[in-house]
């Protein structure tokens, strides 16, 4: 009996010994898996947020302020950059499509108040003309590219500064900031480049009159005249105000990855999916989370679309290049936890249905509550997106909320 | 007198701790494993399709390189190789569940339910068993 005690109690031991051994190994292992992700995380090009800041114009900054916030920016409306670009809302508008000229107030109050809409959402500004951040817009409209700044500007570029190019679009842009209620503004429809210029001019002349103090800065600063001041010469401090004041900052994840610092688990695991089965990765990759290349996504559409009858055909938009149908430039996701809306035309309202649309867009529709056109064109942009839907894995549920749990470490 | 007090307390104790004894083992070997198998059949259901899914991944991401080669083929292969880690939380409970008491075949079991839950139709039961052999 004592014998078969002994067994029994040794057998107990021994049980007890695999059961702490087990536990011990998984410890182990997680440790492991914690050092294999940190690998990835900085051979995927996630960068200190400090080696991406670059601001030669930084003293301009309190004059980008200035500007930044001036209707006078406007020709003929009341609008400027801060209306859309707001600090509350992740410096967006909190609006799935934006609410520009002919409106009041910000946010929902301006969309209620008859603004005019665009069909696209308006884009937050974060690491805006930081090192390598060189595309710019939904569409890719302005970038730098092999040694070129590409734009509507063709040869006649107003400034090296890829930022600043970026900066002369939405002053010039129909019913974003040039209200085309006004006679002067609808004779000249076809927004050409030599009218824009004359639209340059014009703001330029408002902002040295409307914006004194900042316009004599400025001109100091660039050893001009103040009447001589052009808009480009404001679009380079409003440049200098974007680098600094949405610079990208420290983060959770920059902590883990430099600093050993420590993620919680639904951290741990959503980053797995993220540089593992999701293969987000793949095109979530660089220093901003983006490959800075164009991809389709079938979500579901919002608005009056860029195309009109609820239709945007993305970068095509821009290229004429039939590759090009539906695509969009892959979002850069910082502060991407913070969003109000998802997507080109907002259509998205949460990010776990964000995430759900790369591997189960047919979840975020209704095909029946759609119209004939709207289901046609769902299921042009299902056909475009076969490129995204053959990288991106099934996701569970849980994996979705772990991602989402992952993006907050990226949020500042 | 005193030897019999002796040895009916011992006997006592031993039939005590035999009684233990077979309530432990009859508990272990009778009554842990089914509560065993419900508390984490639908856990070990998700771990096993997961490691499942991520490995099918990888094979379509390996084939992929060998059939359309480019960089994006090499990034998508990395990153399958990444989601196999998704295979280790699969053989930690697949551990852990053997160390409390359940044997391979109860784990077999419970994979085939997991398999088999998707499997409506006779077809698809019939596909998953011809996997088998």
């Amino acid at each position: 009996m004592s014998k078969r005690l002994l067994r029994f109690t040794n057998s107990s031991i021994s049980a007890l010994a695999i059961v702490l051994l087990s536990q011990c190994g998984a410890a182990r292992t997680g440790q492991s898996i914690i050092g294999i992700l940190r690998q990835q995380v900085i051979a995927n090009g996630f960068a200190r947020s400090a080696n991406l800041y670059q601001n030669a114009d930084e003293p301009l900054v309190p004059v980008g302020k200035a500007i930044f916030e001036s209707t006078k920016l406007s020709l003929n409306g009341d609008i400027s950059c801060v209306t859309c670009h707001q600090d509350k809302f992740n410096s967006e508008d909190g609006l799935p499509n934006a609410a520009a000229v002919g409106g009041k107030g910000v946010g929902p109050d301006r969309m209620m108040s008859g603004a005019r809409l665009l069909p696209r959402k308006t884009l937050p500004f974060w690491g805006r003309g930081e090192k390598g951040f060189e595309v710019f817009f939904w569409d890719g409209r302005v970038s730098y590219q092999d040694g070129h700044i590409i734009s509507q500007f063709g040869t006649s570029v107003p400034s090296q500064d890829v930022l600043v190019v970026a900066d002369h679009l939405p002053v010039v842009e129909i019913r974003e900031m040039l209200d085309d209620g006004d006679a002067a503004i609808a004779s000249r429809k076809l927004e050409s480049v030599s009218d824009s210029q004359i639209v340059y001019q014009a703001i330029a002349k408002r902002l040295v009159v409307g914006e004194p103090d900042a316009s004599a800065k400025l001109a100091q600063y660039l050893h001009k005249n103040p009447q001589d001041l052009t808009y480009t010469d404001f679009a380079r401090s409003l440049a200098a105000l974007i680098r600094f004041k949405f610079r990208i900052k420290e983060t959770k994840l920059e902590r883990f990855a430099y600093e050993n610092g420590a993620l919680s688990e639904p951290e741990i695991k959503g980053a797995l999916v993220f540089y593992g089965n999701g293969k987000c990765i793949t095109c979530h990759g660089g220093p901003y989370f983006t490959d800075f290349r164009f991809h389709t996504v079938a979500v579901p559409e919002l608005g009056f679309g860029k195309n009109g009858f609820g239709i945007d055909y993305g970068r095509y938009n821009a290229t004429f290049d039939t590759r090009d149908m539906y695509r969009f430039r892959t979002p850069p996701l910082f502060n991407t936890a913070k969003n109000s809306f998802y997507t080109h035309s907002g259509g998205v309202s949460n990010l776990r249905d964000a995430i759900t649309a790369h591997f189960d867009p047919l979840s975020l529709v209704d095909l029946k509550q759609m119209t004939a056109l709207q289901r046609n064109d769902f299921y042009r942009r299902l056909a475009y997106s076969q490129e995204t839907a053959s990288r991106v894995g099934f996701l569970t549920s849980t994996d979705v909320d772990n991602l989402v749990s992952f993006l907050q470490t990226i949020s500042f | 007198m005193q030897r019999e007090v002796i040895l009916s307390r011992t006997l006592l104790v031993l039939n005590i701790i035999a009684v233990l004894i077979i309530l432990v083992l009859g508990f272990r070997q009778l009554v842990q494993p089914p509560i065993i198998k419900a508390i984490y059949q639908t856990q070990y259901q998700e771990l096993m399709f997961k490691c499942d899914n991520v490995m099918r991944e990888h094979l379509i991401a390996k084939n992929r390189m060998l059939t359309e080669p480019s960089d994006d083929a090499v990034k998508t292969l990395n990153a399958a190789e990444i989601g196999l880690i998704e295979c280790h939380d699969y053989d930690v409970m697949r551990k852990r569940l053997i160390a409390l008491g359940l044997t391979d075949n109860d784990l077999a079991l419970m994979g085939l339910k997991a398999i088999e839950e998707k499997g409506t139709d006779v077809k698809t039961f019939v596909k998953i068993h011809e996997l088998k052999y």
